[in-house]
């Protein structure tokens, strides 16, 4: 049988403690696919990309390359679950590994708590895992549920992509991965205008009228392409998207609502795990998805 | 346009040129594709990326004290559509972090700092956020060696620099 491959889990701090049906959907997903997370208690916030840098960037490169030192330990891929984590780890590793100047800086501190950061360790998102490491293929034997009948708008958000020389995503305007993944669960991947429009929240700490008129953009954008549900990666625009979808709504039409779907819970719900993500939709979910099972239809509840 | 009360600081125009990516500045020749691309600029033309960069390019420093730098989406649009691959987005930051200083700061960016600077995260984590880990079956993820970064980043100074920061634009960002 195939044998299960590890990585090194890097955690953050939205998806392990606010949003941990995250981190339980796709850890159970990947279960299936013999892919085992390790995590390290070493490994501290990334930080964050949206403002931490603003405040301090070169604090922001230490801290990142501290967290990396801590990844280079092993021989393991190093994966985060979050689009945050993986943008500053990813963007961090690549300066290390371009610019002389910085990771000798950057280095000269980190040796004051014995760590050493090359930026060699290899990091990656969980697109990178599903599509390019495990493969549609095995992914497409444990689907025992397709979601047929289903129209799903993909959200990749901006941080999962750009800039691609860091990310190493198929594409910076037009990347596929996640519509195949919604065409392996037997699901109709929806085409919409401006698909890699940001979900509006990194703005939200500034100006939140601006930041909920932006996700209002998008979501209209997706409704006009007639989409059932929206399936995203990234905790901060599921924050945005789902959680706060009601006053971005004030924004089109009040009465208007999609269901979003994190890529673990389409997974899982591809894979027969109908009871794993229905159990946390009432606290994680503040637009039902019930309405999604139903059009399914058969015997679920 | 910048002929008048136009503050120009070398310094600072030096300083990014020194950061990484700052030099990409010099790349720009003003075309403006940037600011088409710009989803903010479609809804506030006073957010106007190509101008920010001219300020730059002149070493107008007042940049770094305009609240509008931190309506920046961080989304990247610009950097993928501008034919010199100017980074325009780490340019930005670059401005934000000038203006700590001046306390153009969001007071939620700050807040977000003191965290990760004292508890290594940027949330604190409760009692019932372990136990509904606990009851998920997901496994604990201990604490993050904050000591480390106290340590790390003594030569930068950020933890006092953080503390001692205020924002001016107060609690929420209206205004």
């Amino acid at each position: 049988m195939s044998k299960s491959i590890e990585y090194t889990y890097f955690p953050g701090c939205t998806i392990p403690f606010r949003l941990p049906h995250f981190e339980l959907t796709m850890r159970e997903v990947l279960r299936r696919l013999d892919v085992e997370l390790v995590t390290d208690e070493g490994h501290t916030c990334c930080p964050e990309p949206t403002t931490f840098p603003g405040v301090d960037v070169e604090a922001w490169f230490t801290i990142g390359a501290r967290n990396l030192a801590v990844s280079e330990s092993s021989s393991r891929d190093t994966m985060a679950l979050c689009s945050g984590c993986f943008h500053t780890l990813s963007i961090v590793k690549h300066t290390l590994q371009s610019d002389e100047d910085i990771r000798e800086r950057v280095n000269k501190r980190l040796k004051k708590v014995g760590l050493q950061a090359t930026g060699k360790v290899s990091v990656k998102n969980i697109l990178h895992v599903l599509h390019e490491d495990v493969g549609l293929k095995r992914i497409a034997k444990e689907i025992t549920r397709p979601l047929k009948g289903l129209s799903i708008a993909t959200h990749y958000g901006c941080h999962l992509v750009r800039p691609v020389e860091a990310t190493n995503m198929d594409d910076a305007e037009n990347p596929r991965w996640l519509e195949d993944l919604i065409t392996v669960v037997g699901a109709e991947p929806v085409e919409y205008e401006d698909k890699m429009a940001c979900c509006g929240a990194p703005i939200g700490p500034s100006d939140e009228p601006k930041s909920f008129k932006i996700t209002a953009q998008k979501l209209q954008k997706i409704r006009d392409a007639g989409a059932d549900a929206i399936v995203l990666i990234c905790p901060t625009c599921y924050t945005q998207l789902e959680m706060q979808q009601r006053k971005a709504v004030e924004y089109l039409d009040p009465d208007f609502s999609m269901p979003v779907l994190y890529l673990g819970e389409m997974l899982a719900l591809a894979m027969g795990l109908t009871d794993l993500v229905m159990t946390n939709s009432k606290r994680y979910h503040r637009v039902k998805i019930q309405p999604l099972l139903e059009k399914l239809g058969g015997d679920q509840e | 346009m910048t002929a008048s009360g136009i503050s120009s600081d070398l310094e600072f125009r030096n300083w990014v040129l020194q950061q990484p990516e700052g030099k990409t500045l010099l790349r720009c020749y003003q075309c403006g594709r940037c600011t088409a691309a710009c989803p903010i600029a479609a809804i506030d033309e006073a957010f106007n990326p190509r101008l920010f960069l001219e300020k730059l390019i002149l070493a107008d420093e007042s940049l770094a004290q305009e609240q509008l730098v931190w309506t920046c989406l961080t989304c990247e649009q610009c950097e993928v559509r501008c034919p010199e691959h100017v980074k325009i987005p780490e340019i930005l930051v670059l401005a934000k972090v000038r203006g700590l200083t001046f306390g153009n700061t969001p007071q939620t960016a700050l807040d977000r700092a003191k965290a990760i600077l004292s508890e290594g995260r940027t949330i604190l984590v409760s009692e019932p956020m372990l136990k509904t880990r606990d009851k998920m079956g997901l496994p604990q993820l201990g604490n993050p060696p904050v000591d480390q970064l106290g340590k790390i980043l003594k030569e930068l100074g950020t933890v006092e620099q953080v503390e001692s920061a205020e924002s001016i634009y107060g609690g929420d960002g209206d205004e």
